[in-house]
């Protein structure tokens, strides 16, 4: 008699379970409200989607506002007067040097 | 397919009554993949809802409408793992934890008539569904798509995403491990 291995017998009874499994679990007929009730989940999750994007929106805006305030608050205080000076470069020297002639003139007469 | 292309392009571009004739038209087959890949009854609908609805919602990302098929079995293959890890999470023991078994015993005990071939039914899908149990969700989902729902390697080729020959490793796997378990149930 032809002895069949025991993996091969095993492989035959788990297909054999399959196919009961399959003829056991037959396609179910969905309940009446299947489609309103799927219905009433994609309204839903369009709803939420819309509310996220809308918070988001919301929270850019407050954001951009508070933004503003805080510019508007510091700008004047970090403005600053300009560094170069509306007098010539002769008038600046003629400024800072303004003794020197005098001094000149002083220590020629000691001499 | 059970619907024409042109239902689907119709549906992809917004048109909701198309989308409605889509999801009557798969329901049944869906709804029946998903109480095998699954095991639990009560909760089918809700994860086939789960399905429609991010069928709905990804429309438009279908290339097009001649990938529709593996592109709704990848969805359901994906709903059905997030349902299976879900419920992997919380096994607190409650009435729907019970075993089918228990639970027609429970029923029967109340009163509820279960005839024999019922009852023979229920032991099969308890059987598959302990042995199933045993291992991973990806395992579980592979074969059952394979041995239980019949599909090709082609055809699990395009749900997966991965070529055949890597297919034919973790199915060869998969079902070693199974076999495993059911060798180790003296069954």
């Amino acid at each position: 008699m032809d002895r069949m291995p025991e993996g091969s017998r095993m492989d035959d009874k788990l297909d054999a379970l399959w196919a009961e499994y399959r003829a056991a679990c037959p396609d179910p007929e969905a309940s009446a409200n299947f489609m309103p009730v799927l219905w009433t989940k994609i309204e839903r999750r369009r709803t939420e989607t819309t509310s996220v994007f809308r918070h988001m929106a919301q929270a850019w805006v407050m954001a951009a506002l508070a933004l503003t305030l805080i510019i508007a608050v510091l700008l004047p205080r970090l403005h600053k007067p300009p560094i170069y000076s509306a007098t010539t470069y002769v008038e600046v020297l003629d400024d800072a040097h303004s003794n020197d002639a005098l001094d000149l003139l002083a220590g020629g007469d000691a001499q | 397919m059970l619907v024409d292309f042109g239902l689907i392009e119709r549906a992809r571009s917004g048109d909701d009554s198309a989308f409605s004739q889509v999801v009557q038209a798969y329901r049944k087959r869906i709804l029946g993949t998903i109480a095998r890949l699954i095991g639990r009854p009560e909760d089918v609908e809700d994860v086939g809802q789960e399905v429609f609805l991010r069928l709905y919602y990804s429309l438009e990302q279908l290339r097009t409408a001649e990938v529709f098929e593996p592109w709704l079995y990848r969805l359901t293959v994906n709903a059905a793992y997030d349902y299976l890890r879900r419920q992997r999470r919380r096994r607190e023991s409650r009435m729907s934890d019970l075993s089918e078994q228990q639970v027609m015993m429970a029923d029967a005990a109340a009163g509820g008539k279960v005839n024999e071939e019922e009852r023979r039914r229920g032991k099969v899908r308890e059987k598959v569904q302990a042995l199933l149990g045993k291992v991973s969700d990806e395992d579980r989902i592979l074969l059952t798509l394979k041995e239980v729902e019949g599909l090709s390697l082609k055809e699990l080729e395009k749900i997966y995403g991965v070529n055949e020959n890597a297919l034919k490793v973790r199915l060869f796997r998969a079902r070693q491990r199974v076999l495993k378990a059911h060798e180790a149930e003296g069954t």
